[in-house]
């Protein structure tokens, strides 16, 4: 999570949310009251939203809108249900909580419910990044196995007798029942011997050139 | 005809692997083996190398890393990190005399002794980086030639193209803010393949942006797609850039019996890569020309893939 985080008090304008917004570079904000709890949060498209019915009247201008936003303050608006996550949760909840509440930040709250900080969609990505271990140095092998225990194992073993490092590995179903998809990424541009050597064990490499992009 | 500079020296047998590595002294062997039998080492120009100078290789590398690698042969380590880039005592004077055979191949050009070179060199240099050597490669030798080319022949622009089956990372990172040297990479894509870099939005940072062109092929493409990446993408890149030279780093792994990659080129896919660089040197840089050996392991098909190389450098 980032723990720098931007807020916003309830009584400030819409304007000043903008502004902060525009600041930090973020599309959503928390807002806090003094005591620092989390009051609700408000979006970029919260603001849009609001200055719109204003849009459709006849005649309304640019300072027209600039006015609005200072007139109105941030808790007419904002959104008072927030879905959070607690210092406790970890980042599978926070991404199955952004998935099942289709929400783009999740703020994250102490006990005494005050914000420490907030996890954004780009935040998750690039956790993924960092877990697939792309932008390492590597190159990727993708080897079919069948669904039993101890493979993943023996393809370790085999790679380990490379004297060749594994950044990341992924492990997933495979579309044939039976079989599941382990994907290594391992540090070495010299892949041939070593797919070799796991084809000589009996598996079977993904060939990707079988597969579109 | 055209003069065809060939750069070569004996020495780069010296770097050696200490284990079975696909990187070995037997390429060069064979390709040199190769161009004599096929008669065409006779009709080359030669070129002896000699180590190049230290401010060259200062202007791509830093001292620390010319120290940290000249230490680890000395030591006789036998890597420099992972097994990929290996070491003996004779390899931090083979990677000075690889930089200086990219850089004797440049000169001659340079200075009108030949038309375009050809540098049979080794180890390979497009993956080495400012501070790190890796994949096979300790010093960058075609982005040495490049900004030797600028310091010493006052070269205003110069255009990369590199070919081998893997990304440039190195030569990419080294001029990724540099407006005035152009790095064009056609390489297979990174999801697949090594090092993992090279994606089509990396186009180059500050006021290089505009001056990297990354083309990732898909696995199991072949002559037809490099065929059109080369129209769509790198003869516009040309024409636009109007480069006073063109680079070529030379891999020939993209071909479809090396086992290092997916790529499905054939030797005429090769030749046309070679044709149509040929063609945009003639019509935007006098015909100036360089190409270096990067990658290439199969020996059959990078010894057939560089006599063709040879054949249309010579401009048969």
């Amino acid at each position: 999570m980032q723990r720098n985080i931007v807020t916003v008090a309830p009584s400030a304008s819409l304007f000043e949310a903008r502004d902060r917004m525009r600041e930090g570079n973020v599309r959503q904000i928390p807002v806090t009251g003094g005591d620092g709890r989390l009051a609700g949060i408000l979006s970029d498209r919260d603001i849009r939203g609001a200055v719109l019915p204003g849009g459709l009247v006849p005649g309304f201008s640019a300072e027209d809108a600039e006015k609005f936003l200072k007139d109105t303050p941030v808790g007419k608006v904002m959104t008072r249900k927030v879905i959070t996550a607690t210092l406790s949760d970890t980042l599978e909840d926070a991404i199955v909580l952004m998935h099942d509440f289709k929400v783009n930040a999740l703020p994250v709250v102490d006990r005494d419910g005050k914000v420490v900080g907030i996890i954004s969609r780009t935040n998750v990505l690039e956790a993924f990044i960092d877990v697939l271990g792309i932008g390492e140095v590597s190159s990727r092998i993708e080897v079919i196995v069948p669904d039993k225990p101890g493979t993943l194992a023996q393809l370790a073993a085999i790679i380990s007798s490379f004297h060749v490092n594994i950044t990341s590995v992924l492990a997933t179903g495979h579309v044939e029942a039976g079989k599941r998809a382990n994907f290594f990424r391992i540090a070495t541009l010299n892949v041939a011997p070593i797919k070799k050597a796991i084809e000589e064990a009996g598996f079977e490499i993904l060939d990707p050139s079988r597969y579109t992009l | 005809m055209k003069r065809l500079a060939f750069a070569y020296h004996p020495d780069y047998l010296l770097h050696a692997p200490p284990f079975e590595h696909p990187e070995s002294p037997e390429r060069l062997l064979a390709i040199v083996e190769r161009l004599r039998t096929a008669g065409l080492l006779d009709r080359l120009i030669p070129v002896t190398p000699d180590y190049a100078a230290e401010e060259d290789i200062l202007a791509v590398h830093g001292r620390e890393y010319l120290e940290k690698l000249e230490s680890a042969c000395r030591r006789g380590d036998l890597t420099l990190d992972a097994e990929d880039t290996y070491l003996n005592r004779h390899s931090y004077n083979v990677a000075l005399l690889s930089a200086g055979g990219a850089v004797a191949g440049s000169k001659a050009v340079a200075e009108g002794a030949a038309d375009r070179a050809f540098c049979a060199i080794r180890p390979p240099g497009h993956h080495a980086g400012r501070e790190a050597g890796m994949g096979f490669c300790l010093m960058n030798n075609v982005a040495v030639a490049a900004k030797y080319l600028q310091a010493r022949h006052g070269v205003g622009k110069v255009f990369i193209v590199d070919w081998d089956v893997h990304h440039g990372n190195g030569t990419q990172s080294v001029f990724l803010e540099d407006p005035s040297v152009f790095f064009f990479s056609v390489h297979e894509h990174p999801t697949f393949l090594y090092p993992g870099t090279g994606r089509r939005w990396e186009i180059g940072k500050g006021k290089g942006e505009g001056t990297t062109l990354n083309a990732p092929m898909a696995p199991g493409a072949g002559d037809d797609e490099y065929r059109l990446t080369f129209e769509e993408m790198l003869t516009p890149a040309v024409e636009r850039f109007r480069p006073e030279i063109i680079l070529v780093s030379a891999g020939f792994d993209a071909h479809r019996d090396d086992p290092l990659a997916d790529i499905q080129l054939s030797d005429e896919g090769f030749r046309f890569l070679t044709r149509r660089v040929a063609e945009l040197s003639d019509a935007y840089c006098g015909g100036r020309m360089v190409a270096v050996l990067e990658g290439g392991y199969e020996i059959g098909s990078l010894t057939s893939c560089i006599e063709i190389h040879i054949r249309e450098l010579l401009g048969e």
